[in-house]
């Protein structure tokens, strides 16, 4: 193993490098770890804290953040799932609590059958081969400190594994918990869906409200391989403490696989997250929705990528946000139909509603097209609390804040109920509920000062 | 026995004033009829009367069973027994009727609803207003026809039971045939449940299906003229332009 590499200092990109090492026979790249932890360290040590800008007047800093004093917190084994979780049916649920993975519970017959679900760690030693295979295949770890930070310093981490066509009906659940303020949280998730299998797969984000900043800088991957099929969702909501996070979710979409994935981003003091699918196989097709509700002072921005990288393939993305309060939310989407990529259809569309007059709403679609049989557009709407919709439920005897609660749940329905999947729909609902609950004061004065 | 009382309605919009001193008077059981031209004030009488913030009352009073509602937010007006139909009801996205429905219900009560009795009174309101039971699986006036947003209305009205409703225009841009329907939705809901209704409206046409014993004439903000069944068919004779000549020579 090289200490240092030679790639690095190439003119270019490290990213390149970082995908590219390695190269076996087969020319299928591979990423020993310790490898990866180490071009990763190198990488931490150069780069700087990331700051977006996302419009003239739109900046995401972290560069007040000190990494410094944040604490990488362990704990020992919890018998217990999470509460939440309890009236669920699972196929399997993984539970990492700040820096250690504290639970983990698969179904014996799907691990008979071949599933594998086990910290990161674990599959690093225990699963090698398919580890290398696919960790870090196509997330990127050089773009920023943070990304780099996560792929040095991860600790715990989810992986999963559903052997080629297996269908389990039953969801996997990973649940990435901060504790306490002051925490920093490296995490890692890598998931491969065998050929021709069929999966559910959640993954949760939530914290403890508490003071103090925290950090989760966070790395998702999920490969779907020929044939296979996943219904994907994103629960983040780091509830009212100063929790930072900075994420990188990549979705690989092989040929005639299909993915229909929902991050539902619900509560966080600054949200970066950059979701991308990539549509790397002919007869790829995906559903990629969104949602997000920022309240108080959040700040939020998401960048949602849209990739084909061959055709024929298909796309359909659709992202709802609200937002109260003072918070800022910023949702960029991008449509990228690379060289070649014939026959790719996709539309993107991005509706948003403003609950109170200091808040902040942006959205930003751009598409980039490099073949020409293709189709490829987007639309959108920007909208306010409607007062004659208010006024007409109210002569029903709705009160005004169950008024407001009916516009903006009906706002997010259509994507909620596209889940197929009550209990997780009640649990985003309720979480809707609860924030709604909370900004119900300033949306009375929003109201009153139009 | 409920009693909605209008006494000396003076009521004016950011631009101008709009009713000059109304008085009307509505119990349970009675049907009236308020008619005229566009721009009289019929639509912001009826919303006024609901309590619309866009309306400000600058004079008079509006009184439920001699209580003042002034002060009184929409919903609870709703609640003491006053329903509107509106002229153009909105589209509720993502909430079907029945959900709306029983919202609205149990906006009105303590507990919640038994689902058999929801099911029951919904089964007998589709059956009395000739709906069909899966309009009311379809999202609240989203992408319906205009003969369909009067019927919900109407629907509204049959589940909620109100003591008192206010009609705004709910004849316009309708069909004969919707007409009849929704007219006949109104007569029932008055022999059956005895509901008072005030029918506001710009044409006749609906009062050859639903009989109100009182006629009132508004123009101009004030109501200038009062009569029964009589009015209408002089109305349908000879239009406003005669009334107006006589009341403007009287006043």
């Amino acid at each position: 193993m090289p200490e240092s590499t030679p790639e690095l200092r190439k003119a270019g990109s490290a990213r390149e490098a970082t995908l590219n090492y390695a190269l076996d026979g087969a020319g299928t790249p591979r990423m020993p770890l310790a490898h990866s932890r180490g071009l990763a360290r190198e990488l931490y040590d150069r780069l700087e804290l990331p700051r977006w800008r996302r419009s003239g007047f739109w900046t995401t800093s972290l560069q007040d953040l000190d990494l410094d004093t944040l604490e990488i917190r362990t704990h020992g084994p919890d018998a217990s799932a999470p509460a939440f979780l309890d009236d669920q049916r699972s196929a399997g649920v993984l539970v990492q609590r700040d820096a250690s993975v504290v639970h983990v519970e698969l179904d014996a017959e799907l691990a008979e059958r071949g599933v594998i679900l086990c910290s990161l760690e674990d599959a690093a030693h225990e699963h090698t081969e398919l580890f290398e295979r696919y960790y870090l295949r196509r997330l990127p770890i050089d773009r920023h400190k943070l990304e780099a930070a996560s792929a040095a310093f991860w600790t715990g981490g989810a992986f999963l594994y559903v052997p080629p066509g297996l269908q389990v009906p039953a969801p996997f659940q990973i649940v990435y918990e901060i504790s306490q303020g002051g925490s920093a949280q490296y995490a890692h998730t890598l998931a491969i869906a065998g050929p021709g299998s069929d999966l559910r797969l959640r993954e949760y984000g939530l914290a403890a409200d508490s003071d103090g900043d925290s950090l989760h800088a966070g790395q998702f991957e999920l490969y779907l391989e020929d044939g296979a099929r996943c219904r994907l969702a994103q629960v983040v909501d780091w509830g009212a403490g100063s929790v930072h996070d900075v994420s990188t979710s990549i979705v690989e979409v092989a040929r005639d696989a299909w993915c229909h994935w929902l991050p539902a981003l619900l509560g966080g003091a600054l949200v970066h997250h950059h979701d991308e699918i990539a549509i790397a196989g002919a007869g790829g097709d995906m559903a990629f929705r969104g949602l997000f509700f920022s309240e108080r002072d959040e700040h939020l921005d998401v960048f949602a990528v849209d990739l084909h990288e061959t055709g024929p393939s298909g796309g359909d993305v659709h992202w709802r946000g609200a937002a109260s309060g003072e918070s800022r939310a910023s949702f960029e989407g991008l449509i990228k139909i690379n060289q070649g990529a014939q026959q790719s259809h996709t539309y993107l569309q991005f509706h948003s509603m403003l609950l109170s007059a200091s808040a902040e709403l942006d959205a930003i679609p751009s598409v980039l097209v490099g073949a020409d049989d293709v189709s490829a557009s987007h639309g959108g709407t920007v909208g306010e609390l409607d007062e004659d919709l208010i006024f007409y439920m109210q002569t029903r005897g709705l009160t005004r804040p169950q008024a407001v609660r009916v516009i903006v749940e009906g706002f997010f329905e259509p994507l909620i109920v596209q889940l197929d999947d009550p209990p997780l729909e009640q649990l985003i609902r309720e979480r809707i509920g609860v924030k709604l609950a909370g900004a119900a004061e300033e949306i009375e004065r929003y109201a009153l000062a139009r | 026995m409920a009693e909605l009382e209008i006494r000396n309605l003076h009521v004016r919009t950011e631009e101008r004033e709009i009713l000059r001193g109304v008085d009307l008077t509505v119990r349970t059981g009675e049907l009236h009829a308020l008619l005229g031209p566009n721009g009289s004030g019929k639509s912001t009488l009826a919303n006024t009367i609901m309590g619309h913030p866009g309306y400000e009352v600058t004079e008079g009073q509006i009184l439920f069973d001699g209580a003042e509602l002034r002060e009184l937010a929409p919903h609870e007006r709703a609640r003491l027994g006053l329903f509107l139909a509106f002229q153009y009801p909105v589209a509720v996205p993502g909430v079907s009727v029945a959900n709306f429905l029983r919202m609205a219900i149990n906006a009105q009560r303590d507990e919640p609803i038994k689902v058999k009795d929801f099911g029951r009174q919904l089964d007998h309101a589709v059956k009395l207003l000739d709906v069909d039971r899966s309009f009311t699986s379809r999202h609240l006036n989203d992408g319906f026809s205009g003969g369909e947003k009067k019927r919900a209305e109407i629907l509204q009205m049959a589940m909620l039971k109100p003591q008192i409703a206010v009609l705004d225009e709910t004849d316009s841009g309708l069909d004969i045939d919707a007409l009849r329907t929704v007219a006949e939705g109104v007569a029932k809901l008055h022999a059956e449940q005895g509901i008072g209704a005030l029918i506001i409206t710009h044409y006749q046409r609906i009062l050859d299906y639903v009989k109100p014993q009182f006629v009132h004439i508004l123009l101009d903000g004030r109501i200038v003229m009062r009569g029964g069944p009589e009015l209408v068919a002089r109305l349908e004779r000879e239009g406003y332009d005669p009334i107006r000549e006589e009341v403007g020579a009287n006043a």
